[in-house]
């Protein structure tokens, strides 16, 4: 019987089923490997798991017993800890007072520095885990703070412990050690669960490997019986027959978008992009895929206009737009479908014909003199929603009266009403249904046969096999690898994105 | 020299009170905008209820349970109710000036200033061990224990806030809160009792300020104070010792505001600007430092 | 946009109603308890507020500055800055139009009053846009910086009446008067309702239109409903706060120069009871819109003439409707904060794993 049992587990949230029946079950003292693709349900399970999320079927038995885990204060008392990828610590603090912090040693009124150091110095030198305690968390590099975060749940005494993508931030050293230290832990018995996208490492330290996909298990196996290459697979299925038209012949047609040897600096919470070079030529699509967090943000905010390189250039239909603001970028016919819906590409609050007419109202005829046309712009906004089928109350109503299908569809009414000339498109159809979802694929492969330049950023591979002329593999905020599509297949994509370099082919 | 440096500590004492209080509910990520009409209510509660008990201490304490009081019911607002922190603060502000006012009219029948006979005050605290001292003694001593009380509080507050666990996760509250919840700490219970504890403090400003040197209350006594204690927090950066540096500054600024007219010619309006301006220099400065440090990643 | 805020069904009409409901139980809770009897004080205020043709006269002018402030924070507010400061624009604007006024008394006053109301205005303006760079350029938080400018203008207007343009031999601080030929005509006397409030509702009128109809109020909307959004989609910010808190100051600056021009003919140092900080209430009573702005400047204004008479035909103190006000805020704020910044977005899930 295993150690955890998770059965069952069903999660849906608006227009989407993040977990579809999910029955996940990790034996004791073992380390086990969650995998699959962005969207696929891994961090919702493990988010059920500790307590952040409730699920709305299922039942989770530890040690045998059934369990209810409705916040994180009841899973750290069984025993769980969780590890985020985004840390949870505080900057200013040390890692000592990070650690201990609502369980903090006392001598009196006082807080005990003293004994809480001896304790965690007994725990850093049994597994190896060198921090520096005295030091603050904003002068600790990534991997340190990692250490600090799983200090903090060791400290508490836990028995389960899940890391979520842990290795995305660690260099190959840092990433070493940690394997080092997950191996120490499991000797002191406890168990651990681990999601990753990065296979090699997932075969290097786990015991047995869940796969899922779309929400569902697709299946558990022990590392010693399978390979990258099976999982690979697994993570990513067999590539489904999408009509496409007939490979059009693109080489002899010009690049309406050249990014040339572009490089942007780091900023605290974000990667930097180092020396990019690639061309979308008019009519092609050529698709972004990674594993979300290896530049994709960066690179929309980049193409975007609202960050500037330090080297490099950016040029559209020939003209430089490096340094160009997101204004003339538009009206140089640059279209962007930001990455994320709600925050960058609608205003909630908003009315819908505010949204649609949000990049255009201070140019004619929307608007002349200051003044704005509001018969123009509502019927304007009128025709839009029929063209798009954007389903709405009223073109008053505010935005967030609409269905995640219908926002994405009011934002794509907005960017290509006018065919845009270079249309960055990042995530178009996440999280929404089959109807929305293929719809907006038809309409991207229109757009390209009427010469857009499309630039799709995606982590879903179907998606990009099924839309894109040429492909590029983003990681850690460099181009690992350019592939046409007649080369490309599921399994060299998902070795490429868990990073794995293939030779250039560009 | 020395008397300007006396008086100076006088009037530092009610603005390190009322800083200390806001330093404590800043860390939590409360802004105060409402000490100065916690330190009101405080020098209000303290003569009104000193009168009628005929004892400046009593006064003190009621001083101090109307300020935790008031700024229970603000917590009340923000905290239950959703209210906007700044604008509850403000109307708190507005509702003690009116409240005291329409008070003092009730009770007492008059309007500006409430100076009864037989007020008693904090009186003052002579160290015999210290009296001999030269310069130091003329400025030290013969204070009113609240100013002797202001330091010991203030050392004690940063005490607090660095050196025990509830004050560790006071200011883990203020910094990130996700961090501070998702180790269980009780987000809200923290924010409201850092309100609370500024309110005490305030209050306790505002009776040093009518009972400590004269004994009256007049109308708006606080006359902006809470607004440049406030100012010496974000002088300070909400740390304990910047702000009391600050606070010792500010205080200055108002002793020698009277000489400076009579001596120098400097109209009093100019070191009562003084501190404001200076906050805004600061905020500037820190902003655009913490710029330039961004762009060099 | 306006419409998406407006008066216009009958929730936000029940809301107001309550808000004034629970403001007035309480106040008649107080007078209660201190001895008097509540319903002859709210007769009284009533009386002195809406009795008669001249008292609604006088609430009219009480409530002039009012209407300008709410716009002014109303204009703040929609672009998503917290601007506190207009009380010291209000100070700024009123100094400069008495300045104007007396230092070029012969000039015409065809010239004279548009140049005193301009540079009252423009006064303002200025002084708001000190803080307004700030956030602008270095997003410095505006709610310290409006603060700390409210107190610095408060001084300095102090101490420009008290040494450079003191009157020798007055007692009071306050600056010389401004020619007669420029003081605002009285729309009713003996009332002391002046044409300022015509042109306040005129600004009113103004801000509505701005608002609804124009670009700029469109990229005010945009900007406060969404900063991020309004990014990505073009929006220059920065210009876009320096214009709203331009705009913010100048009609702060308004409420000041009308308030010299129309009632009090000089600048006096402290002249005002806080306007400025009513405006604030009034801006989210009203929901930032113009007409809601204007509602709330009309309620306030009418309080506060009528306290006049709360006191002398009741005998209740008049800072009972201070005390009124203050808890109208506080009931305002409850509710308002939710639709203010436009917080109601659902977690996003897009960032599943």
């Amino acid at each position: 019987m295993a150690y955890l049992e998770m059965r069952g587990i069903t999660k849906r949230f608006p227009g989407v089923i993040a977990n579809d029946h999910v029955d996940f079950s990790v034996e004791e003292g073992e380390i086990h490997a969650l995998v699959g693709e962005n969207g696929a349900g891994k961090t919702t399970l493990m988010r059920i798991l500790y307590g952040l999320e409730s699920p709305d079927e299922g039942i989770i038995r530890l040690g045998g017993r059934a369990v209810r885990i409705p916040n994180p204060q009841a899973a750290i008392r069984l025993g769980i800890g969780m590890v985020h990828q985004h840390f949870q610590l505080v900057p200013s603090f040390t890692a000592l007072e990070n650690i201990v912090l609502n369980r903090e040693p006392r001598r009196g009124p006082l807080l005990d520095r003293q004994h809480a150091r001896c304790a965690l110095e007994t725990l850093i030198e049994r597994l190896g885990l060198e921090v520096d305690l005295g030091a603050r968390i904003s002068e600790l590099s990534v991997g340190e703070r990692q250490r600090v975060e799983i200090l903090k749940l060791l400290y508490r005494n836990a028995r389960l412990i899940i890391l979520d993508e842990p290795t995305t931030v660690l260099t190959p050293q840092e990433t070493h050690a940690l394997f080092a230290m997950l191996r120490r832990l499991k000797e002191e018995g406890r168990t651990i669960i681990f999601i990753s996208h990065r296979l090699s490492e997932v075969m290097e330290i786990a015991d047995r490997v869940t796969v899922l996909r779309r929400g569902r298990v697709v299946g558990v196996r022990s590392v010693a019986s399978t390979d990258e290459r099976e999982l690979a697979r697994m993570m990513v299925g067999e590539v489904a027959a999408i009509a496409r038209q007939a490979c059009r012949s693109l080489e002899n047609a010009p690049p309406a978008l050249i990014v040339r040897d572009v490089t942007l600096a780091e900023i605290p919470g974000r990667l930097s992009l180092k020396g990019l070079s690639f061309e979308v030529r008019r009519g092609e699509i050529l698709g972004v895929a990674g594993v979300e967090g290896n530049g994709q943000q960066e690179l929309v905010e980049l193409l975007a206009g609202l960050r500037f390189p330090q080297k490099g250039q950016i040029l559209l239909d020939g003209k430089d737009i490096t340094f160009m603001d997101v204004r003339g970028r538009r009206r140089h016919g640059l279209a962007v479908i930001p990455p994320d819906r709600l925050q960058e590409g609608l205003s909630l609050p908003a009315p819908v014909w505010a949204n649609l007419i949000a990049t255009r109202y201070h140019l004619p005829p929307f608007s002349h003199l200051g003044l704005l046309n509001r018969a123009l712009i509502r019927s304007y906004a009128a025709q839009l929603i029929q063209k798009f089928e954007v389903m709405v109350p009223s073109i008053d109503a505010p935005a967030l009266a609409l269905s995640g299908g219908n926002l994405q569809r009011l934002i794509i009414a907005r960017e290509v009403s006018t065919p845009p000339r270079v249309l960055i498109a990042a995530h178009p159809t996440r999280g929404l249904d089959m109807r929305a979802t293929q719809a907006i694929r038809k309409l991207l492969l229109e757009l390209a046969g009427q010469g857009t330049a499309v630039l799709l950023i995606s982590t879903d591979i179907d998606e990009l096999l099924a839309l894109s002329d040429r492909l590029l593999v983003l990681h850690r905020g460099e181009i690992v690898g350019f592939l046409p599509i007649s080369q490309a297949d599921p399994e060299s994509l998902g070795l490429l994105m868990a990073g794995r370099r293939l030779e250039r082919r560009g | 020299m020395s008397a300007i440096l006396f008086a100076m500590l006088r009037m530092t004492a009610p603005l390190i009170l009322a800083a200390t209080g806001g330093i404590i509910s800043q860390q939590a990520g409360m802004i105060n905008v409402a000490l100065e009409g916690l330190m009101l209510i405080g020098a209000f509660a303290g003569v009104l209820i000193a009168y009628y008990a005929q004892s400046a201490w009593v006064g003190a304490l009621a001083a101090v349970a109307t300020g935790a009081l008031f700024a229970g019911l603000l917590a009340l607002a923000v905290l239950g109710l959703r209210a906007n922190l700044i604008v509850a603060g403000l109307a708190l502000n507005l509702l003690v000036l009116g409240l005291t006012r329409y008070l003092l009219q009730i009770l007492f029948a008059t309007r500006g200033a409430f100076a009864p006979e037989r007020l008693p005050g904090l009186g003052t605290l002579e160290i015999p061990a210290l009296q001999g001292f030269p310069i130091l003694g003329d400025i030290i001593l013969g204070h009113s224990p609240l100013v002797y009380f202001s330091w010991i509080l203030a050392l004690l507050s940063a005490f607090f806030l660095n050196h025990t666990p509830e004050g560790l996760r006071l200011r883990a509250v203020g910094e990130n809160e996700e961090a501070a919840r998702s180790l269980g700490v009780p987000v809200n219970r923290v924010r409201a009792l850092a309100l609370v504890a500024s309110g005490c403090l305030a209050g306790l400003a505002g009776v040093q300020l009518s009972l400590g040197n004269l004994q009256l209350f007049f109308e708006n006594m606080t006359n902006g104070r809470g607004f440049i204690a406030l100012a010496a927090i974000y002088f300070g950066q909400a740390r304990p010792a910047l702000t009391l540096l600050a606070c010792l500054l500010f205080g200055l600024f108002e002793a020698i505001q009277i000489r400076l007219q009579t001596r120098v010619g400097i109209p009093p309006q100019w070191p009562q600007m003084l501190p404001f301006i200076l906050v805004i220099l600061v905020l500037a400065g820190v902003s655009m430092h913490r710029r330039a440090r961004r762009m060099f990643f | 946009m306006i419409r998406a805020m407006a008066f216009r069904n009958l929730q936000e009409v029940a809301r107001f109603v309550i808000t004034l409901g629970v403001a007035l139980i309480l106040g008649a809770i107080i007078i209660q308890l201190s001895g008097r009897e509540a319903s002859a004080a709210y007769r009284a205020l009533f009386e002195s507020a809406l009795g008669s043709r001249l008292a609604l006269a006088d609430s009219l002018a009480v409530s002039t500055p009012l209407i300008l402030t709410g716009l002014a924070t109303a204009v703040a507010f929609r672009t998503g800055v917290f601007n506190v400061g207009v009380e010291g624009s209000l100070y700024m604007g009123a100094f400069a139009a008495a300045w104007v006024g007396f230092t070029w008394p012969n000039t015409p006053s065809g010239l004279l009053i548009p140049a005193a109301i301009l540079a009252g205005g423009l006064a303002g303006s200025l002084w708001g846009l000190i803080p307004g760079t700030l956030k602008a350029w270095l997003d410095v938080d505006e709610i310290v910086t409006t603060i700390m400018m409210n107190y610095i203008a408060v001084s300095f207007t102090s101490y420009l009446v008290n040494y450079p343009f003191a009157v020798p031999g007055l007692a009071n601080a306050m600056s010389p008067m401004v020619p007669s030929s420029i003081h605002l005509p009285r729309l009713l006397p003996p009332s002391q309702l002046h044409a300022g409030f015509i042109l306040a509702l005129l600004c009113a009128l103004g801000v509505g239109v701005l608002f609804s109809r124009t670009t700029w109020g469109f990229e005010f909307n945009l900007q406060g409903s969404n900063p991020i959004f309004a990014r990505w989609a073009g929006v220059r910010s920065p210009r876009v706060i320096l214009t709203a808190m331009g705009l913010s100051g100048f009609l702060g600056g308004l409420a000041g120069a009308f308030q010299i021009l129309g009632v009090h003919y000089r600048f006096i140092a402290n002249f005002s009871p806080g306007y400025g900080y009513d405006g604030i209430a009034i801006a989210l009573l009203g929901r930032t819109t113009a007409f809601g702005t204007l509602v709330g400047a009309l309620l306030f204004g009418a309080l506060r003439n009528g306290a006049s008479g709360l006191e002398l035909f009741a005998g209740i103190p008049l800072e009972l409707v201070r005390i009124l006000e203050a808890v109208i805020i506080l009931m305002v704020t409850a509710e308002a904060t939710i639709r203010l910044k436009g917080k109601k977005i659902p977690i996003s899930v897009e960032r599943e794993g």
